[in-house]
């Protein structure tokens, strides 16, 4: 391995012994041997060339070859983690291997015997021969035999050195080559070759068993799932013995193969029949046979197995990177559920290395070779992966260097890369839905490795993507029994299949644009013991199909047909639909075959509607019956979460048009001194992200009326001073009122204050009920007040007090008047854009909230949260409904490492909720420089502030890249982020749980998944009291969830006490006064928790720092009772006066603050 | 205050953790008994209060210093009604003037304030009934009753362990009730803590009627305060005048706002410095003109290039460091 590129560069730098080029050599990996080096060789300056290679070379990780200086960095990383140490552990394994071979070469020839023959033999040797189904005929003529193998290699990724080290263990494979001698020419037809590999296998098997010096535990197994094909699994022993390999993690597989050319090539290709009928070979002639690619290529694969060996190690000895580039494949298929096996979908590792193998040849007739020796690990990752992505290989086939091949045709044609050399179809495993998915997966890989912004790597390699309730928006559990097939007869693998294509095809036809993706998980098989005929599949299990939706589509009531003139395709139409078709005439007069589902709240979500109806039509009653549909499975904890139709924020739209009524009454008022300019929405309410939707006042008066900033046009007569700005404000909102009620005596309208404490901030509002009966409350900004705080806070000759205040004046002028209405309007078009984000934000509030934790964040940085699992949803798509949105955002916040990374969420990025048209996606959005600032930033904050007691969270935007417009003064503490983790990280856990339980119907043990109960959803939402110092019981009169009876009491009282000048209560809250009460008179000694939706309870933990002893202070801050402390020196026994918290006159002061609103104080600790 | 005497009568008892002490520093501690409250769990049902209380010694004596005491730790709910009557009716009937809290929720408005102009005559604490004199202040004005905003909580609350300073009408009646302190305490006498006004839902009902003040009175409100505000400013104005013209002992003279044609401002000067570069910089010697120009910008981008690389592998490191080696997610 001694690439020219790196050999020329080493040379240089010992001839110029320039002192600056020291660990330059160092910093080229195996992947800066691209073309572009040789160009620089043709440089006549000698210094000038240096100079330009070590750029070249440096920078090389900045430029194409590898994404970025991380990427690489961390992808060496990577490589150095899976890769197999090949030492001490792997040590006894090949030990294991050596005296397989020498057991094996030692095993004697048998003489050729009748297939029952053989049958009898063996099963005194305790072994059942693997025949593969159908079973062979007990009257055939040919014999079976064994001989002595022609050769025994190791095979497969081992000692190709492009193994992993992943959880699952090592599958190290051992070839056996079996004899020429030991079949016919014509063995290739009807299955005969099959049947005497089954025989020599069995053979092998007795011969391990009955080697007496060296013990394995031996079992069968079918290659990739490939009842064709079995094979010999060998199992460490366990003794502890000289040849147990226990501890090298893996098991030994041996696979037989057979010499090239035993069997003409031209009889095995795609288009070629092997399997003859029954009736007899004379009939052939009349009616040409169907082909029998899978047959075919299955025989071929075992020929080709040696020369795919040859075909890897020479494609690793001419590219550097193709070993690296083999390894990265490998994680990425891994992580994405694919394999080798056919019911996993016949992509796997073996697949991906061949195919980058034929990649990087040149093609005859086609040009250039896709891939290039010169390209970096990356480099050929990635272009695999597009080459997998965008190339349509069931369409337009890639045939290499096989000029005249003809393929079968069918109406469902399989993908192909046919590998002529070799003549094998590599994908010859794959199914028309695991290629749909593969092409899908590299595809929105492809999508993100495109953004230059963000560090993809954990989304590309480290992310499990295939978690179920992540990953999809449905899923169907069909259980095997349901589908009514003889798990004993000899068909059952094909009929599996086969009915596994037409539950495809058919939900494929129904569910039209519905849907994006649809992935079905079948049973995985095991190995069974050498003693035992291949056990009947488990009718218990289930095949679970996964469905992603386009929320656009998905819940759509109408399907168009064909035109009723269009005769043809209208019956195909009525036969499909069946009496669900209806004719009918839409609103441009077309009349079109059609199918109408049901919308109603009550009524099953549509999929499940026409799931059901088709499985009944096409599959079965049985079928139908027994299949369980899920999807959505959170959407129903939220008041409207499920999208209705083709809208996520119904509920919502008559609160926003109430607004864009005031809007119109408010500027088409007369008689301002100054004319308004803009009015706009500040209120979670006013953008679909509160978890109730929002409601009149009539119905609920305690919330706050949503909040709206009035901006009138920029005038010279406004004072230049802040505090008369703010009378002035007063002015303009009493002039309002009086003009409102003027002219629309409907309204009912008052001035309120606010910020009694600080006199230059905003000091007044004014409420405004509509006629409709829902409340703003309008705030009046005037742009001037920011140009006069910073003058203020630059301003030496004040005093340090009034500058400190100036900037916190100034931060809430900035949150309050600038970026909560932008990110008003952002989140108003998002939510329209991505249907699921409104319901996905108001799930996650929830989810907040019932752990007590929501008032510690601002409404602000919880969408923001959620708004990038739609944004930066890599490596999934965007969200399509609202349990995956919360899902993944909360699976985000477990891995949130934010002590040391930013949130930065770039609403400027766009990407399409379909993931099949992401090609138009543009270089918009955020560039790396701003996000880089944005790192600059927050590395600042957290020099100022390493103790993080001011800013803990850092979320900044493309919008407002301070970073801590939503979190500063400690919103949330650390302590409260830290617990935000913890919980969603035991969420995570609780879903990773319920992920196994459903992959353990599919494929695990039954009779362990029969006793663990179904999830249920509203386990994510249950909080735990216990675990709170205090806990303060509120009285159920004023908790909210109590509000409708009692309210008009208040009412009455209201009244009277304002004398009638205002017959409304809005956003009278006395539990949420009564909370800021108490955080304003403890501080930080007690940290309070409480959910704003449901306020039965407030809870409260000490600080830890307030609850020891403590000595004596003046100024505790806090309520403190005085100890005698002896000194722990027993000589002197000083006594000392020292101070604790006063645990009991606190409690007595906040029954006193509460009053009637507290019921019971219960005390913990 | 002789704590070595009053420590006596405890001693004896073994525990680590004995009875109540009487004193601390050179304070003496007053247990207070509290109201019950049948919300409170049992074993907090007696719980007391305690009062660090001594005669209130400033490091800047005032005229009313001598005739006062401090308190510490003093109750959330305190007042100057409850606590008048404390003393009135608990403490040998001292009358007390006035109190003066170190805190207030919600707090008092802060005003802004000049470095220099802002020296209250005789160090007094910056209390509540700070005296209200036509001092200038950086902003707005010093509101009197008239020009004030109405009160939008009806009684203001106390941040918990805060202090106060309980100024009585004479020096007779602070001795008086320094000693019938130091009594109850002797005589181990029950003293009970008379609740605040206006607790409980009543507070916030209360709170609610009054952020909504009616519209008569906050006009006139605005009123007089926009008055007062012009007043104000051209006593503002006085003093900045005043400052432009006065040098400050270098001998250099302040540049602040105002003035006829206005001082240059720092930002401003900084822009037009910023400006003519640009302007320099387009007219004059292009930057790829000489081969040593491209040479040395070559240079940079490769020391950028090589910079970038160094930190972005530092982070890596970091990475590794903090979460261990990068492992697929299983």
């Amino acid at each position: 391995m001694a690439p020219p590129g790196p050999k020329r560069r080493k040379l240089q730098h010992s001839e110029d012994n320039d002192g600056n080029s020291v660990s330059v050599t160092e910093n080229g990996g195996p992947g800066v041997t691209g073309p572009t080096p040789a160009k620089q060789i043709a440089s006549s300056n000698a210094q000038d060339h240096k100079r330009r290679d070590r750029t070249i070379q440096d920078g090389v990780y900045t430029a194409e070859v590898y994404k970025s200086n991380m990427f690489k960095l961390q992808v060496d990383e990577l490589l150095q983690q899976v890769k197999p140490r090949y030492g001490k552990k792997e040590a006894p394994a090949e030990n294991a291997m050596r005296t397989l071979k020498s057991i094996i070469e030692q095993i004697p020839s048998r003489a050729a015997i009748s297939i029952s023959e053989a049958e009898t033999t063996f099963k005194s040797h305790g072994i059942v021969i693997p025949f593969p189904s159908p079973r062979p005929p007990q009257d055939a003529k040919y014999k079976l035999q064994y001989d002595r193998p022609s050769s025994i290699n190791a095979t497969g990724s081992y000692p190709l050195k492009i193994a992993t080290r992943m959880d699952d263990g090592l599958t190290i494979d051992l070839v056996v080559t079996m004899p020429k001698s030991v079949f016919q020419e014509k063995d290739y037809l009807n299955y005969r070759y099959f049947y005497k590999r089954a025989y020599y296998l069995a053979c092998l098997a007795a011969g391990i068993r009955e080697c007496k010096d060296h013990i394995f535990k031996v079992s069968f197994d079918c290659l990739n799932g490939n009842q064709l094909q079995p094979v010999l699994v060998i199992h460490p022993s366990g003794d502890e013995g000289i040849d147990d390999f226990s501890s090298s993690k893996c098991r030994i597989q041996i696979i037989l193969a057979f010499p090239e050319r035993t069997f003409v090539d031209k009889k095995l290709r795609p288009h070629a029949n092997c399997v003859r009928p029954k009736g007899g070979d004379e009939e052939t002639e009349e009616k040409p046979l169907s082909a029998t690619p899978f047959y075919n290529a299955t025989l071929q694969s075992d020929a080709t197995i040696t020369a795919y060996l040859k075909l890897l190690h020479a494609t690793n000895t001419t590219c550097d990177a193709y070993k690296d580039a083999c390894i990265l494949g490998r994680v990425w298929l891994k992580q994405r559920g694919f394999g080798s096996t056919l019911r996993r979908g016949g992509f796997g590792n073996f697949e991906w290395a061949a195919t980058m193998a034929v990649l990087l040849q040149a093609n005859s007739g086609a040009g250039g070779s896709p891939l290039s020796t010169g390209y970096s690990s990356y480099q050929l990752f990635k272009a695999t992966l597009q080459f997998l992505a965008y190339k349509n290989l069931s369409k337009k086939p890639y045939v290499f260097q096989a000029p005249d091949l003809t393929f079968p045709k069918t109406d469902a044609p399989p993908p192909i890369i046919f590998d002529g050399p070799r003549g094998l179809n590599i994908l010859f495993k794959m199914t028309p839905w695991s290629y749909a998915r593969l092409q899908l997966e590299a595809k929105l890989t492809i999508e993100t490795l495109g953004d230059s912004t963000f560090d993809h790597f954990e989304s590309t390699f480290i992310l499990k993507t295939d978690m179920l309730q992540y990953r999809y928006d449905a899923s169907l559990e069909v259980p095997l029994s349901a589908l009514q097939l003889d798990s004993t007869s000899e068909e059952y693998d094909q009929n599996l299949g086969e009915i596994c294509r037409k539950i495809y095809t058919t939900l494929l036809r129904a569910l039209t644009d519905r849907v994006t993706a649809l992935a079905f998980l079948i049973p995985d098989e095991r190995d069974w013991d050498v003693s035992a005929s291949k056990p009947p599949e488990d009718q218990r299990r289930s095949i679970i199909i996964n469905i992603a939706t386009d929320p656009a589509n998905a819940n759509r009531a109408v399907d168009h047909g064909p035109a009723a003139e269009n005769k043809k395709e209208a019956a195909l139409f009525r036969q499909f639909w069946g009496d669900k078709a209806e004719l009918r005439r839409f609103k441009d007069g077309s009349i079109l075959e059609s199918v109408v589902w049901s919308l109603k709240d009550t009524s099953a979500p549509v999929l499940e509607q026409i799931i059901s109806f088709v499985l009944q039509k096409h599959i079965g009653v049985e079928a139908a019956d027994k299949t369980r549909f899920i999807s959505d499975s959170f959407a129903h904890l939220i008041p409207a979460g499920r999208i209705q139709g083709q809208s996520g924020v119904s509920s919502f739209l008559p609160c926003m048009n109430a607004l864009a009524v005031v809007e119109k009454d408010l500027r088409a008022l007369e008689g301002l001194p100054l004319t308004i300019r803009h009015i706009f929405a500040a209120d979670p309410r006013l953008r679909y992200s509160t978890v109730e939707p929002p409601t009149t006042t009539m119905a609920n008066s305690i919330h706050v009326p949503a909040s709206l900033v009035i901006q009138f046009e920029g005038s010279a007569r406004w004072p230049d001073d802040l505090c008369a700005i703010q009378r002035t404000k007063i002015a303009f909102l009493l002039k309002l009122t009086d003009l409102l009620s003027e002219a629309q005596p409907t309204y009912s309208t008052r001035v309120g204050l606010e910020n009694p404490s600080q006199p230059s901030q905003n000091q007044a509002f004014l409420d405004v009920v509509a006629p409709s009966g829902f409340a703003f409350r309008l705030r009046v900004h005037h742009d001037r007040e920011a140009t006069l705080l910073d003058r203020q806070l630059k301003d030496k000759t004040l005093d340090g007090q009034s500058r400190e205040s100036a900037a916190a004046a100034l931060a809430s002028y900035k949150r309050d008047f600038i970026n909560i209405p932008a990110h008003t309007q952002v989140l108003q078009t998002l939510c329209t854009r991505y249907l699921a984000l409104s319901p996905a934000i108001r799930l996650t509030k929830r989810w907040f909230a019932s752990h007590l934790l929501l008032p510690h964040f601002s409404a602000e940085l919880i969408e923001l949260l959620v708004v990038r699992s739609f944004l930066q949803p890599h490596p999934w798509p965007v969200p399509s409904c609202a349990t995956t949105g919360f899902l993944r955002t909360i699976s985000w916040i477990s891995r949130w490492d934010w002590r040391h990374v930013p949130l930065i969420v770039d609403f400027s990025s766009t990407f399409s909720n379909n993931p099949t048209d992401l090609e138009g996606t543009g270089p918009k959005g955020m560039k790396s420089e701003d996000v880089e600032k944005i790192q600059t930033r927050f590395e600042a904050w957290r020099r100022i502030d390493p103790a993080m007691n001011r800013v803990v969270l850092f979320a900044a935007t493309n919008l407002d890249n301070e970073g801590t417009t939503w979190t500063n003064k400690a919103k949330p503490e650390k302590v409260v982020a830290a617990r935000m983790t913890a919980l969603a990280k035991a969420t995570t856990d609780l879903m990773k749980a319920e992920n196994d339980r459903v992959l353990s119907i599919s494929i695990g043990e039954v009779e362990q998944t029969e006793k663990t109960e179904a999830f249920d959803p509203e386990r994510v939402f249950v909080s735990h009291v216990q675990e709170y110092d205090i806990v303060l019981h509120l009285s159920p009169k004023h908790s909210t969830s109590a509000k409708k009876k009692l309210k008009p009491a208040y009412k009455n009282l209201q009244v009277q006490q304002t004398n009638g000048s205002s017959d409304v209560v809005c956003g009278f809250h006395p539990v949420e006064l009564f909370v800021e009460d108490l955080q304003s008179v403890y501080g930080d000694a007690i940290l309070w928790f409480w959910n704003p939706e449901k306020t039965d309870l407030i809870a409260g933990i000490w600080n830890p720092s307030v609850a020891g002893v403590r000595s004596w202070k003046v100024k505790a801050g806090w309520n403190s009772v005085p100890l005698f402390v002896t000194g722990k020196d027993d000589e002197h026994k000083e006594q000392g006066v020292e101070i604790q918290v006063n645990k009991g006159a606190i409690c007595n002061e906040i029954a006193r603050l509460g009053g009637e609103l507290i019921t019971r104080i219960e005390v913990n600790r | 205050m002789p704590s070595s005497k009053s420590l006596k009568p405890s001693r004896p008892t073994k525990s680590r953790v004995l009875s109540t002490p009487t004193t601390v520093s050179d304070f003496t501690i007053l247990p207070l008994t509290l109201p019950t409250a049948a919300t409170l769990p049992s074993i907090y049902a007696s719980a007391k209060h305690y009062l660090y209380i001594k005669p209130h010694a400033p490091s800047q004596p005032t005229a009313s210093s001598e005739r006062s005491l401090f308190i510490a730790n003093i109750p959330f709910d305190a007042g100057e009604t409850n606590i008048r009557a404390l003393f009135a009716e608990q403490l040998g009937g001292s009358r007390v003037e006035n109190v003066e809290f170190d805190s207030a929720v919600p707090a008092i408005a802060s005003i802004k304030r000049w470095k220099t102009a802002d020296k209250p005559a005789g160090g007094e604490s910056r209390g509540k009934k700070r005296k209200r004199d036509e001092d200038i202040v950086a902003e707005g004005v010093v509101e009197d009753k008239e020009s004030r905003l109405p009160q939008i909580w009806e009684h203001e609350l106390r941040v918990s362990g805060g202090t106060a300073v309980i100024i009585f009408v004479d020096e007779r009646s602070c001795k008086g009730a320094w000693k019938e302190i130091q009594k109850c305490i002797k005589e181990g006498r029950d003293v009970s803590w008379v609740e605040g006004e206006g607790l409980g839902l009543q507070r916030y009902t209360t709170h609610n009627t009054l952020i909504y003040p009616s519209k008569a009175n906050l006009q006139s409100s605005i009123n007089a305060y926009l008055t007062q505000f012009n007043r104000a400013e051209i006593a503002r104005n006085r003093v900045r005048a005043k400052q432009r013209s006065v040098p400050d002992e270098d001998g250099f003279i302040t540049v602040v706002r105002g003035g006829r044609t206005g001082p240059a401002r720092l930002e401003e000067a900084e822009r037009h410095k910023v400006e003519l570069e640009e302007r320099r910089k387009k007219n004059g010697v292009k930057d790829d003109f000489y081969r040593f120009q491209t040479r040395e910008k070559r240079k940079e981008a490769e020391g950028e290039l090589r910079r970038k690389f160094e930190v972005d592998r530092r982070r890596v490191e970091e990475m590794r460091a903090r979460r261990g080696v990068v492992r697929p997610q299983t």
